[in-house]
Parts: structure tokens; sequence; C-alpha cells
């Protein structure tokens, strides 16, 4: 891989999530923009609105009568050969379900920005992650960023992971809203050579195009069901290799390394660890800090991408501890820890490990509330009473509802 | 970043219009983008109409397909009958999808990303999507002007899922949702969205028409109209459906024309430019609506009343249309000269059974 000439162009603005992912779809060139209002998200297509009217950026902006349409329309456009950017928050990206397995089916590597927020009722402004979390195994790749800058630099490496001819996946990448949405940070916008560089043009090999006339998701017969299903599943299985590659390309090319399955924070000689994904590792890593000045032995692994699941990886490194605290932020009502999702793949990646931590669900930062430091506190002495039982208390606490 | 002006295709109108279906017109295109292959009923109006459509159109066009006969009965996996690029889309999807294709290819030729003349998008949607789950999404598409065409083949049902009523079937039809019984002994209660005059009401910029599979050379020339327009154009078409409609099979193109000539299947055009309605399309003769229900066992259940209320509901078309009414078709509006289906009795005995 060539490396970079010096950068000139390069720049550090303040901006917060949300206009953060509207400079990555700008640095990608989309041809295809489709909006639908929904807070918290509806900022980033505000400000690409701007752009587009400004001149600044050459895309076709479709304000779409519903969600479901916007991503009809991104289904179309990325069949056509262009490359799309949408994106919703809460029960927008809920509105537009239908669409989901068509679209990877299709192998159309649409871009979706999530700016979370909790579902209804009663409506709620506040980040979970139950909205994009519920369309988690459509065939979409998955990850969460924690801050401004990670979530530009996520959509740079989604759009080229996802178009890669190896995976050809759509991409949903989010953000918690609110926290990472509307706070605002310094973010690195890069030289526009760098991200040429990084990203060549979309190019589909069978897009719609009278040249070639092709034909796109005929009716089939049962039969012709397994294979298809697991030429997806192996697309999915496939882009492990890929993510890896181009987080290693986007560190070579921009300077940020980003670990692409998980962040480990102060994990070493750690008992006990939080297991989270999205924003509010932030505070973790606050309140993490302040006790390993106290001596307590906990540290931090934050999920960063969840589909693929990164099983292995996740198996390998929770193993190390006695204690997993995963902190939920989304709801999996009646589920296996009657509490949220994420406990349920946490237990199964370390299903096969020879050593099992004990494993205990936090219900925290429901309906978009800050998890604050003295909850992190408090879930830090819930896993250490367990380390010192040798046992949980229960599956599933609810923060901020128990003494 | 260069901006490259988009290139539009213009298709010529064919002359001889109001010709029937057995008229042999020179100048139609030899281009087949609709080919045999395909798994629809013998004498299916909504394949008929495809065929017409995508010749009309040529073989620079894109088409889509939402969920329905024209997808589950066209197309099968390694086998499907488009020469030219076609991609299945949800059925709430119609105008969504399809203004979709046309953002993609407006923002690649202005960028350089794909070169070539504009191709011509079509979707072909069913009544089912056009007139319920998937109408907002094609308003969606006519009110942001996209430049393509959205056919809606109205073959006055949910076909594929086994004849169900839609907001297009019309009162007195019978379906598998709207049966006959003794407490509603016309079956379909409800008269059928006026679904055309809503779209043209609604979009004035657009080019609106109506069509039918009986007169093919006019069915072209809209849909080339349709197509030259720039922006977005809508085109309901009557096709149809031997399995929903029970009739003859060879019958497809005589039904095509019988519905115009009794007033059911008014024939109009809106013109953007003028803003105004051109009813100028005048069928060879006009009929009581009898001529038509009486060809098909969906309609064999209806008593005198019910033929009655559908000899009104077509005599206000035909006024809507300007036209000056025969003695003879409001008579036929009066129940006292209308008589109850020959086989009604039997007809309600079947129904039953299904
Ligand atoms: C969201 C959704 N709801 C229901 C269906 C089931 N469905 C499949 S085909 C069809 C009938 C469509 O009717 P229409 O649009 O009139 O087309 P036709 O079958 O008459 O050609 C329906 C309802 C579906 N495919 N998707
Ligand atoms: S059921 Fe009707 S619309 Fe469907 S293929 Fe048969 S004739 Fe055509
Ligand atoms: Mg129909």
């Amino acid at each position: 891989m060539a490396t970079t000439a010096i950068s000139t162009k390069k720049k550090t603005v303040r901006m917060n999530g949300c206009v953060a992912s509207a400079q990555a779809a700008k640095y990608a060139d989309v041809d295809v923009i489709t909006a639908y209002p929904i807070r918290p998200y509806t900022a980033t297509m505000m400000a690409l609105a701007q752009m587009v009217a400004n001149g600044e950026l050459d895309a076709e902006y479709i304000v779409a009568d519903s969600e479901h349409s916007q991503l009809s329309i991104a289904h179309g456009a990325s069949s056509s050969g262009a490359r799309v950017f949408t994106g919703s928050s809460g029960v927008g990206v809920q509105f537009a379900y239908e669409l989901y397995s068509p679209i990877s089916g299709s192998r159309m590597p649409v871009q979706m920005m999530i700016a979370d927020r909790t579902l209804d009722p009663p409506g709620d402004f506040g980040s979970e992650h139950t909205d994009a979390l519920s369309t988690r195994d459509m065939g979409w790749l998955m990850g969460w960023a924690c801050d401004a800058q990670e979530a530009f630099d996520n959509h740079l490496m989604a759009y080229r992971i996802g178009e890669d001819p190896r995976v050809l996946l759509p991409q949903m990448v989010c953000q918690d809203g609110f926290f990472v949405s509307h706070i605002t940070t310094d973010v690195e916008l890069p030289d526009p050579g760098q991200v040429k560089e990084f990203l060549p043009p979309y190019k589909h090999p069978y897009p719609l195009d009278p040249r070639h006339p092709v034909s796109h998701g005929p009716q089939i017969m049962p039969e012709q069901g397994p294979p298809l299903q697991l030429e997806r599943a192996r697309a999915m299985e496939g882009s492990m290799t890929v993510i890896e590659q181009v987080h290693d390309e986007f560190a070579q090319i921009f300077g940020r390394k980003y670990d692409p399955w998980v962040e480990e924070f102060m994990t070493d000689g750690a008992e006990v660890v939080f297991f989270m994904q999205g924003g509010h590792a932030v505070t973790a890593r606050f309140a993490i800090q302040h006790l390993r000045d106290e001596g307590v032995k906990v540290g931090l692994v934050r999920l960063r991408t969840i589909r693929p699941y990164p099983t292995d990886r996740v198996n390998k490194v929770l193993s190390k501890f006695k204690v997993v605290g995963v902190i939920e932020t989304n709801m999996g009502l009646g589920s296996v820890s009657s509490g949220g999702s994420l406990y349920a793949e946490a237990c199964a990646a370390l299903y096969e490990s020879p050593q099992h931590p004990l494993v205990i669900s936090f219900m925290a930062g429901m309906g978009g509330e800050a998890i604050v430091l003295k909850e992190f506190y408090w879930m830090t002495k819930k896993m250490m009473e367990a380390q010192k039982r040798g046992k949980i208390e229960k599956r599933t606490h609810w923060v901020g509802f128990e003494e | 970043m260069p901006v490259i002006e988009v290139q539009r295709q213009q298709l010529p109108i064919l002359d001889s219009p109001n010709q029937g279906a057995r008229f042999y017109n020179p100048d139609l295109p030899s281009s087949e983008p609709f080919v045999p292959g395909h798994r629809t009923c013998a004498g299916c109006g909504p394949a008929i109409q495809y065929r017409m459509t995508s010749k009309a159109s040529g073989d620079n066009t894109i088409l889509v397909g939402p969920t329905g006969c024209m997808y589950v009965a066209n197309s099968s996996y390694l086998c499907t009958p488009y020469n030219v690029p076609w991609a299945h889309t949800q059925i709430g999807s119609a105008g969504s999808f399809t203004a979709g294709v046309a953002a993609a290819y407006e923002a690649m030729i202005r960028k350089g990303k794909w070169k070539g003349t504009f191709p011509n998008i079509i979707c072909e949607a069913g009544d089912g999507s056009a007139s319920d789950i998937g109408l907002a999404s094609i308003s969606g598409a006519l009110y942001r002007n996209h430049d393509c065409l959205i056919i809606c083949y109205d073959n006055e049902q949910y076909a594929n899922t086994g004849i169900q009523a839609s907001s297009r079937t019309p009162y007195g039809g019978m379906t598998t949702f709207s049966p006959p019984g003794p407490k509603v002994p016309e079956a379909k209660t409800l008269y059928p969205k006026d679904l055309a005059r809503m779209m043209a009401a609604g979009h004035p910029h657009c080019y609106v028409a109506t069509a039918s599979v009986g007169y093919p050379i006019d069915l072209m020339n809209k849909v080339r109209k349709g197509l030259n327009h720039r922006g977005a154009a809508y085109l309901m078409v009557y096709t149809p459906c031997q399995k929903g409609f029970v009739y003859e099979t060879p019958r497809s193109i005589d039904l095509g024309r019988l519905v115009v000539e009794c007033g059911l299947y008014p024939i109009w055009e809106w013109n953007p430019e003028k803003r105004a309605y051109d009813y100028s399309f005048r069928p060879q003769s006009m009929r009581p609506v009898s001529d038509y229900l009486k060809l098909q066992g969906r309609f064999g259940h209806l008593h005198a009343e019910h033929i009655a209320n559908l000899q009104k509901f077509a005599n206000e078309q035909w006024r809507m249309m300007g036209v000056e009414l025969p003695e003879a078709l409001s008579q036929a509006a009066d129940v006292k000269n209308q008589v109850n289906m020959a086989a009604a009795a039997e007809a309600e005995v079947v129904a039953q059974t299904l």
C-alpha cells in the first residue's frame, strides 16, 4: 500500500456526531442522499442539505415520504450503481423494517447512519440501542462509535468494507443519540487526497444498466433458497478478513488505529470488566480510571462491531476475567436474561471457553438516561460481590432501582 | 467536478391510435424487451400490457417490478422474461425504488460516473400496490417529479395472493375478500378509488393518463408521451385477469374494449402544460354495462338493482367525459329495465364453495 504524500488540507474542526457523519458522506462523494425527519439523526441530514445547497457536494438530495420510502430509494439508487447515504433514529428505523432484508439480500452496499433513540411508547428523545439492534440479524454490517471522530472514521471504513466485491453488504453506522450525535468535540477532517486513496469509487458488479441487462431479485423455488441464504451468510462471515484489512489500511493512511472488534481499556490485571458499546464508554473510562486509582481491578471492553459478531475475539478477551458486567442500553423483553439482548450474545460467545467468567446484565442508560459515575461505581461493587461470592446474585439488575 | 448535461430520449408517436388490437402498424418497433419464458396465465391482461409497454419504450429501459403477478408470475430465478435490466422491489416501494433509480442516473450522468443517454425508467405496479400499500410512495415520486413513468396495471384486485378486493375492485365485484352472501348480495359494496384522477389532481405537473389493453396503439403512445415528458408520469391501464374476472381466455382484448365502450373505464389524458384534461378519446360504440358484466363470472351473482347501480356509475363517467347520454343508457340505469344475471342463483352457490 502506497503511503500518503504530506497532506496539506487536513484540518481539525469542532463538530458534533451528526455533523461528523454528514462530513463523512461528503468526503465519500455520495451520489444520492435520502432523508426523512426524526430526531436526533435529523441534524446529519440538515447539514447535508446545506452542503448541497452551497454547492459543496454534488448529490441528489431526496426528501422521502417515509422511512420505508427512504430505504427503498436507497435500494433503487444503490442497485443502479450510485453511492447512497441515508439514516434514521428510533421508530424511523423500524418504519423501514421491511427493506433491511431485501437490501442485504440483493447485496447492495447502502449506508445508513443511526443516531439511536428510544422506541415509543412513550415518546422519548433519549438514546437506547433497541432501534438498530432490532435489525441486527438482517444482514447489515453494524457497529457503534463512541465519539464524533470515531463516527466519521467508521463511515469511511464502512463504505470501503461494504462495497468490497468480496463483501457487498449494507452498513449501519451507529452512534448514541445526543451523547455522541449532539456533543461537540474536535474532529480531524482528512485531506481529500487521503480519502481518494482509501476509498475507490463505488462499482457494483451487476448494476441496473441498460447496456448489460440483469434481473435483480426474481422469484425463487424453495430449494433455491438455501444456497442464496448461505451465500449471504458467507458474505457476512467473509467480511471479517476485509474488516481487519480495511482497519489496517485506514491506520496507515489516516494515522488512527482502531481495533476493529473491541477496545480494551485498562484491562491489564483487571478482574472485573464492563462489556458495552457506544457513547457511555466515555464515562466508563473516567469511572475506571478513578476506581483504578483506588486499587479496584476493573476494566472496560467496548464492542465496536456487533455484526459480524466477533465471537472468537469476545471469547478470548472476556475469558481472561472473573466477572463481566454487560451494560445493555437496549430492551430484550422476555429475553434470556429478561433484560437486554447483549447478554445472551456475550454468554453464547463465552460458552466454549473452558473458563467461564460470571456474567451479569445491567439495565442502564434506559430511556436515554445518562449512566453517571456513581452508577458505574455501584455496578463495579455488584461485580466485585459476585466475584467474592463466586456466584451472581441475579442475572439482571435494573440500575437505579436497587440498593 | 465535471457537470455533464443529461441527454434524454425522445420517442416518436405512432399513427392510428384508436385502432383495435388486430390492426397492424408497420411503425411498431421490432425490439422485444419482454419475451416469453414467464408463468403468467394464458391471456393474462397485465402480461399483454407489459409486452406493449416495454416495446414502446425500447431497449434503453430499466424496469421496476413491485411484488404482484408481474413479479411473481413473470420472473423465475435464472429464467426471467426481461431483456432489459429489471429489479424486483417491495409492494409498497413502487414509487420510492423507482425514484432511487432515476436519482442515481441523474447524479451518475451529471458527475460523469455513467456515460450514455438517460434510460427510460418504468415501474410496473399492480393496482393493489398503486392504490393501497404503495400509494404514498408513488405520490412521493410524482410530487418530486423524478424522470420516470409509473404504470398501474389495473386488474382491479390483488390477483397474486388469490384474488382479493383492492381499492380498485369495482362495485359488485366478487373476490375472496368480498364474496356475495345473503347479507351482502352485491359482494363488493364500495366503488373503486378514482386513482388516476387523484394522481392528476395532486400532481398537476405530471403527465397522467388512462389506457386499456383493448387499444394497443393508444397505450403505446401514452407510454411514449409519459416517457418523453420531462419529469414524472403516471399511467393507469385496464388489464383484465382471467383468473379473477373468470372469463374465456381469448377475450382479454375484447374486454379491454367493452369496458371502455360501456363507460366503466373512461380513457383520458391530463395535459400538464395546459393544466387540463383531454376527453377527446371516443370508443367506436357505446353499450350498456350488462354487455360487459355478463362475460365475467365475478359479476355472475348480480341482481337487477346492482346492475342498475353500475349503469348509474357508468353514466356519471360519460357525463364527466362530456358525452351526451343516449336515452337507452339512461333507461338502463332504472332497475325496472334490468334483470338478474342469468346465473345469479348458481353463481352464489359457487361463491360459497370458494
Ligand atoms: C408487505 C407485503 N404485504 C403483502 C404482500 C403479499 N402480496 C404479494 S402479491 C400481492 C398482490 C398484489 O396485488 P397487485 O398490486 O394488485 O398486483 P397483482 O397481483 O394483482 O398483479 C400481495 C398483497 C407482500 N408481498 N408484501
Ligand atoms: S392471476 Fe391474473 S394477473 Fe396473475 S398471471 Fe393470471 S391472469 Fe395474469
Ligand atoms: Mg392487481
